[in-house]
C-alpha cells in the first residue's frame, strides 16, 4: 500500500482525494505488474488512464480553490506544477492510444505517476498544511 | 568545475530521499574523476543546461535501487525494469528540478534535461574537458555514488 498516514495535511477534502488518488494508482501498478495476460488487463488500463485524466483535473481544481480561498502564498508555483503534471498525464494517456497501450509504456506510466504523486503529496503539499498551521488552523 | 555546484543536488538528494522514502543520507568524502563512469548497476544520468552545462550521475546498486522503489509502492521488486527505471528517472528529475530552484539563488538559471536510466557498470560516459566530482553517499539501505560534471556556460 502507497498510502502513509504521514501525508496528510490535516485538511479533510484534500486528505479524501489525495488517499483516492493513491488507491487508485497501488491499484493500477497492481494490475500492471501482476502476472497475467496483457490483454486481458487492457479494460482496466483505459479505465485508470480514464480516471486519472479527469479525477486529476478534479482534484487540482479543488486544491487551487482551496488555496485561494486561504490565499495561500505560492499558489502559482503550484498552478504551474499542476499545469505541468497535467500535461504530462495527458501526454502519456495520447501516446498510450499511438502505442496501442503497450505494456512497457504503461509500467514506465506507472513509476512516474507513483514517483511524482509522492513527491507532490510528501512535500508540495504539506507546505498548505505548514501553512494554514502557522495561520492559526483556517480550515474547510 | 566548483565544489560550490554539488552542494545544491546534495542538498536536493538528502531532501528528496528523507520526503519520498524516510531516509537520511550522509556523505562522504569528494573524489575527482577523469571520466564519468557508473559505478553501480542501476543508473540515471540528469542532463543540466543553462548557465552551467554538464551532467548528473546517480549510481545505485541493484538491491538499493530495488528496495527505493518497493518504500514507494509498497510491493516487492525483483528486476529493474520499465517500472523501476521510471521511477528512479522520475526521482532524479525531482532531485534536478529542487537543485535547479537552489542555483537560481546563486544567480544561476539552468535547466534539466529528462534523465536516462540504464542499467550496467563501466561505461564510460566520457567528458571532452575537465574532471567530474563523485560524491559517496550512505543510506541505511545501501550506498550509492552522486557525480557531477557542470561547467560555466561561456556562450
Amino acid at each position: 500500500m502507497m498510502w502513509k498516514e504521514s501525508y496528510r495535511i490535516g485538511v479533510p477534502l484534500i486528505d479524501q482525494q489525495h488517499e483516492e488518488l493513491f488507491h487508485r494508482v497501488s491499484v493500477f501498478i497492481q494490475t500492471v505488474r501482476e502476472k497475467g495476460d496483457w490483454n486481458e488487463k487492457l479494460p482496466k488500463v483505459k479505465e485508470t488512464m480514464d480516471f486519472m485524466q479527469k479525477y486529476v483535473v478534479f482534484h487540482f481544481d479543488d486544491e487551487e480553490s482551496f488555496q485561494e480561498k486561504i490565499n495561500y502564498p505560492d499558489l502559482e508555483s503550484h498552478r504551474i506544477a499542476h499545469a505541468k503534471f497535467k500535461q504530462s498525464v495527458n501526454n502519456y494517456a495520447e501516446r498510450m492510444v499511438k502505442e496501442n497501450y503497450s505494456e512497457d509504456l504503461a509500467q514506465e506510466f506507472s513509476g512516474k505517476l507513483m514517483a511524482w504523486l509522492i513527491m507532490h503529496v510528501a512535500a508540495t503539499d504539506q507546505k498548505i498544511g505548514e501553512y494554514l498551521r502557522k495561520k492559526g488552523g483556517e480550515q474547510l | 568545475m566548483k565544489a560550490d555546484y554539488v552542494n545544491p543536488f546534495f542538498m536536493s538528494t538528502k531532501e528528496v530521499f528523507r520526503l519520498m522514502l524516510g531516509l537520511d543520507v550522509i556523505r562522504g568524502d569528494l573524489r575527482i574523476l577523469e571520466d564519468m563512469v557508473p559505478s553501480k548497476e542501476a543508473n540515471a544520468l540528469l542532463g543540466v543546461t543553462g548557465d552551467l552545462q554538464g551532467s548528473v550521475l546517480f549510481s545505485y546498486p541493484r538491491e538499493m535501487a530495488l528496495e527505493m522503489v518497493r518504500i514507494m509502492s509498497g510491493m516487492d521488486m525483483h528486476e529493474i525494469d520499465s517500472f523501476v527505471s521510471s521511477a528512479l528517472g522520475e526521482v532524479a528529475n525531482i532531485i534536478g528540478g529542487n537543485a535547479v530552484t537552489k542555483l537560481t539563488e546563486s544567480r544561476l538559471t539552468c535547466d534539466i534535461v529528462p534523465p536516462q536510466v540504464f542499467v550496467g557498470e563501466y561505461k564510460s560516459l566520457s567528458m571532452a574537458t575537465g574532471k567530474a566530482l563523485l560524491i559517496p553517499l550512505r543510506t541505511s539501505i545501501g550506498e550509492f555514488d552522486m557525480t557531477v560534471f557542470l561547467k560555466e556556460n561561456t556562450k
